[in-house]
């Protein structure tokens, strides 16, 4: 492999300091002059029709500065898909979930803000509330949204090959269901936003958001303000997972009341209404029929798949593709059929989340195959082995595996774990099972239609030459991506990650479609490391004028002009920059020409030395409906193996060990590589053994809290050894692609697959209680 | 939003001032020692006190020393101090144990044990193991001391017979007798932060080594509103020889001595199961450390 000083290292995060010591800024402790608090009213009941609204007493309030209705706000329709807009800032004739918004209030504080909210008066008329999938495609269900009767929000009907036909050839088939709950991103920062909209009639937002280009347009196209007159900034973010990548309706309510108001408007979600927002894991049900031939060639699939949506689309219409398109890979898989359905009910809205809609279809699935191997006596990493893709592999899909290292993952989990002196060998209750997984690297597409690039970078040079000004609108959520781009850039321009500065997460900074589907490292390293190699060339170019070195005979390394032939004389240059900085400390010396001289030198032969990089996917596969979600310039995999211990008289789980192989194309930053792969396993434990979002009869979140929503402490983790296999994608910054989604697929099912190892019972239910798993160790004792 | 009411905050110098105080107080005051449960409360408005009044700078309230052979503890000694004193860990180990299960390490490095008892959760980690080492509270007003038994201390889910007045001041443990060996086990979800789905703790007293057991004490938890005696599983156990029959007998009776619920923590059926398997196996590893004289004092 090509030797790199920057890339492929260990080198620590650009924001590690500031987050570290507190000196990280997030939106909730931002603050200026004036500055007016925001809340907001929220349905208390999960469906009903709204009859009269009564702000008279809130407005009346001392200290209230504003209130709002969709009255002030209007009926614009907004949404992810433009196909589904079908939200509103506040709702005007019916409320469909516990925490729809109806109205908000700005005060000079917080306390009045909220009193305020509690004195507007609205009437309501109950209506029939439908908190699940049966009751909300019954025969004459009430119609949540008139537009969709049936409540059915979105239907996908795919089939590649012949799935009827390739059962004939088939000697197992069989059919298993299986559910996950719908889970709360758990991000430690709830979402939380200042706007201001000044004396020229410019707004700003700083929000902590995953898109600040989504959430710009959303602003500009729901209020009517020109969108270069709207610039979001997002600060410090701490963490994500999906549910922030698009626009909520708190973000629009305080630009709305800034704008009526002229003054600053600070809003901050509480813990509970992140659970009201939501936004994240849908409930799935996957009925999966897979056929496997006698010599154990995986050869059909059938998947069926009911979404609970929630009351409005989000991103959902992307999750129910994603549900069917995100198996097959990575296995030679000829025939595949999908049915897909995402209903409406009167619960909060889901979304994306980290595997977005994948994750629990990959663990139905991937607990089957294990049923198979065992039927067929076939062990089951030969098992997956046999079947695996390779790269230059095309899915039955039409994706495109441009690179592949599944086997060196599953092989590395295979010999890392010892999995040969395990399986099958370790005393009743304990247990290890694998699995494996795949993911996009970066959604092939916009979430709108256009030709726009996903990302832009621009690199701009100090005077001096001294610093290195990197400047793009990706979002940093906590992910790394700040010290990624930074170290692309330095690579790609031949300097230290300590000369470059990071200026990211802006709308006024470029064009970036944000964090979201596993796309920064890919699409905003492409931008930046063509912004770097433009900013280089011009460098390069001014310094050939002045020595008479063709460029071609010129690099920038380690912070030095590399002169591949014959070293020039460049006394000339060295002391015109010593001249103009007489009496600085830090003057330039030694045999080789610095970078920061070449850079004086471009600068006052031509200007402000600034580089320029844009990047979109080329041609991707797909012609067919819905070929838009799942296509991607590069497809990141991995396997995993985990090792549990079952207490067979309570049923409780303990994770031993994981070991984990993902093959992120190139580790840019190794260690980062590592935690993201840490971190999907945190959260793919938290789904399998502990998370659930939990409502009651009438539609409230009954579990609002992360003291009654359990997502996994530092204590229920276990050491992960992780292995990073690197295929080196062509289609990838230095063969880049993605590690921050794709680690979850299989973690989930190596758990399951490794309780059975453990005691015998198969759970088609997620979380895998203690309490679930005793009843179901119970259930087969009476057997 | 969950904002904390505002509230007028005391730090008296010593315990009378502090009596005084709150007596002065009525109704409006309340002791707030690490504030884990009570800011949270104030927080959600089930509780909303005037005047919060810190026993921070009163001297004395934070030890853990000797007291005619057994131990008297402060009520301000935190949690996290319980479970690393090895004086707690040397006598009383079940002690230790509950208090290692409490929260997590940030919450134990504030929640006191004082607190533990007198916001009388169902479900609180020190109470049961409290109530087998034969625990007695002291309790101070301006006017009157007494000092009680922990056992019948609690009336209900977050109530008890302290008075509005009264300060819980040392929790005071008795030296067990030879031949004592007890234990505590928590289930939860998690391997920390949890509330008990359901929580037994066990002490048994043999004659001798090899003898019979001539006292026991099963205390459950967060399977009825208070903690609970499983008092058939106790008299079961009296005047016989410990096996692990026995012990499965007493953990079958135990099961109906508990009336648990289906919250969200947990189904009743579950916790019925629970509490077999807890009481099973606390029965178990007290009577090994009784023979072995390992546990201490218990
Ligand atoms: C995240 C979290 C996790 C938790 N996990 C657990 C757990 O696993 N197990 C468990 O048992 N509990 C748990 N708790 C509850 C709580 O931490 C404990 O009950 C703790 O011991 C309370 O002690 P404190 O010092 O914080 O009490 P405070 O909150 O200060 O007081 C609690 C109550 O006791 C009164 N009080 C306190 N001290 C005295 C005194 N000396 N005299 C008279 N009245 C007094 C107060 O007025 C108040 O009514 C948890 C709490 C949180 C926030």
């Amino acid at each position: 492999m090509k030797a790199y000083n920057v890339i492929n290292t260990r080198l620590p995060r650009v924001d590690g300091r500031a987050k570290a010591t507190g000196d990280a800024r997030y939106a909730a402790d931002l603050s200026m002059p004036g500055m007016l608090y925001g809340a907001m009213l929220q349905s208390p009941l999960a469906h009903a029709k709204i009859l009269n609204i009564d702000t008279s007493a809130a407005k009346r309030l001392p200290g209230v500065r504003d209130v709002v209705t969709w009255k002030e706000a209007g009926l614009v329709k907004y949404g992810v898909s433009p196909a589904r807009y079908d939200e509103q800032v506040f709702c005007s004739d019916k409320v469909r979930y516990v925490g729809d918004e109806v109205a908000a209030v700005a005060a000079i504080d917080l306390e009045t803000a909220m009193e305020a909210v509690s004195l507007i008066k609205v009437d309501y008329e109950e209506l029939p509330v439908l908190l699940d999938i049966g009751s909300a495609m019954a025969e004459g269900a009430i119609a949540i949204h008139e537009d969709f009767p049936g409540n059915i929000s979105a239907e996908v009907h795919q089939e590649f090959g012949n799935f009827e036909e390739a059962l004939k050839e088939c000697h197992i088939v069989r059919t298993d269901t299986f559910t996950n709950k719908r889970q709360d991103g758990g991000f430690l920062e709830p979402q939380a936003c200042l706007a201001r909209y000044d004396l020229n009639g410019n707004l700003t937002l700083w929000s902590s958001t995953q898109s600040v280009h989504y959430v710009q347009r959303s602003v500009a196209m729901v209020l009517g303000i020109p969108v270069g007159k709207v610039r979001v900034v997002k600060p410090y973010v701490g963490g994500g997972f999906g549910p922030k990548a698009a626009v909520n309706a708190m973000e629009l309510a305080a630009c709305l009341m800034s704008r009526r108001t002229g003054k600053p408007v600070k809003m901050v979600f509480s813990r509970e209404q992140v659970f009201l927002h939501s936004r994240a894991r849908h409930q799935f049900t996957h009925e999966l029929t897979t056929g496997v031939k006698k010599d154990g060639t995986i050869f059909a699939l059938r998947n069926v798949c009911h979404l609970d949506g929630g009351a409005y689309s989000s991103f959902g219409i992307a999750t129910i593709y994603y549900a069917g398109s995100l198996l097959g890979a990575p296995y030679k898989l000829p025939n595949m059929k999908y049915d897909g359905y995402r209903i409406y009910t009167n619960k909060p809205t889901c979304g994306a989340q980290r595997g977005h809609g994948g994750v629990a279809a990959r663990a139905g699935w991937e607990q089957q195959l294990d049923i198979i191997a065992a039927e067929l006596g076939m062990d089951p990493v030969e098992f997956r082995l046999k079947n695996m893709m390779q790269t230059g592999d095309v899915t039955c899909n039409d994706f495109n595996m441009s690179s592949l290292g599944m086997k060196e993952c599953l092989e590395g989990v295979r010999d890392g774990s010892n999995w040969g002196a395990k399986k099958g060998k370790l005393p009743k209750g304990k247990g290890i099972g694998v699995a494996c997984g795949f993911f996009v690297s970066g959604a092939g597409y916009p979430i709108y239609r256009s030709e726009t690039f996903h990302s832009t970078a621009t690199i701009r040079l100090t005077e001096d030459g001294g610093g290195v000004n990197l400047y793009t609108a990706s979002a940093e959520i906590g992910q790394g991506s700040d010290t990624i781009l930074g170290q692309i850039a330095a690579e790609a321009l031949g300097v230290s990650l300590d000369d470059v500065r990071v200026h990211s997460g802006d709308t006024d900074f470029g064009v970036d479609l944000g964090a979201y589907s596993s796309r920064q490292t890919l699409m905003s390293g492409h931008a930046v490391k063509m912004a770097a190699e433009d900013t280089k060339r011009k460098v390069l170019e001014a310094l050939s004028e002045q020595l008479n070195v063709p460029v071609e005979e010129m690099d920038i390394a380690r912070g030095v002009i590399v002169f591949k032939k014959d070293k020039p004389d460049f006394s000339r240059l060295r002391t015109l920059y010593i001249k103009e900085h007489r009496g600085w400390a830090d003057q330039p010396s030694g045999a080789e020409l610095t970078f920061r001289e070449a850079a004086r030198v471009a600068f006052i032969t031509g200007g402000v030395i600034i580089g320029n990089g844009a990047y979109k996917p080329g041609e991707l596969g797909g012609k067919y409906k819905g070929a838009a979600v799942g296509t991607s310039p590069a497809y990141g995999c991995s396997a995993q193996v985990v090792e549990v211990t079952v207490d067979e008289e309570t049923g409780k789980v303990t994770i031993d060990a994981m070991t984990d192989a993902h093959d992120c194309g190139f580790a840019i930053n190794r260690t980062n590589v590592e935690g993201q792969m840490q971190g999907s396993l945190s959260m793919g434990l938290g789904e399998a053994l502990f998370e659930e979002v939990r409502f009651d009869e009438k539609g409230r979140v009954a579990n609002a809290s992360l003291g009654e929503y359990r997502i996994p402490t530092a204590l229920d983790m276990p050491n992960v050894k992780t292995i990073i296999i690197e295929s080196d994608e062509p289609n990838g910054p230095f063969g880049a692609k993605e590690v921050g989604e794709g680690a979850i697929m299989p973690t989930i099912p190596a758990i399951l697959n490794a309780i059975y190892d453990a005691v015998g019972v198969r759970i088609n239910e997620l979380p895998i209680t203690s309490e679930r798993l005793f009843a179901a160790m119970k259930e087969k004792r009476k057997k | 939003m969950l904002l904390l009411p505002k509230f007028d905050y005391e730090e008296p110098k010593s315990l009378p001032e502090a009596l005084a105080m709150l007596s002065e107080l009525k109704g409006n005051g309340k002791v707030i020692a690490g504030g884990t449960d009570l800011l949270v409360n104030m927080k959600k408005g089930t509780v909303k006190p005037a005047f919060l009044v810190s026993l921070r700078k009163v001297e004395g309230l934070r030890e853990i020393g000797g007291e005619n052979g057994g131990l008297a503890i402060g009520s301000h000694a935190t949690v996290s101090e319980i479970a690393d004193s090895d004086r707690v860990g040397s006598m009383f180990p079940v002690l230790a144990r509950s208090a290692s299960c409490l929260g997590s390490p940030l919450i134990r490095n504030r929640a006191t044990i004082g607190g533990n008892i007198v916001t009388a959760r169902p479900a609180a980690d020190l109470p049961p193991a409290l109530i087998v080492l034969g625990a007695y509270v002291e309790l101070k007003g301006k006017d009157a001391n007494r000092t009680i038994p922990l056992d019948g201390f609690f009336t209900g889910p977050g109530t008890s017979v302290i008075e509005s007045g009264e300060v819980l001041t040392r929790i005071i443990l008795p030296s067990a007798p030879p031949f004592t060996g007890g234990d505590y086990i928590k289930i939860g979800h998690r391997a920390a932060l949890e509330i008990a789905i359901a929580a037994a703790a066990s002490r048994l007293t043999l004659d001798k080594p090899d003898g019979v057991i001539v006292d026991a004490r099963v205390v459950l938890s967060a399977v009825a509103p208070t903690a609970i005696h499983a008092a058939s599983a106790e008299k079961a156990l009296i005047g016989q020889r410990p096996s692990e029959e026995l012990f499965a007998k007493a953990a079958a009776l135990a099961e109906g001595d508990c009336s648990p619920i289906t919250d969200m923590r947990g189904g009743a059926e579950y916790r019925r199961d629970m509490v077999n398997t807890l009481v099973k196996r606390t029965l178990l590893k007290a009577f090994n450390d009784a023979r072995d004289m390992k546990g201490g004092n218990a």
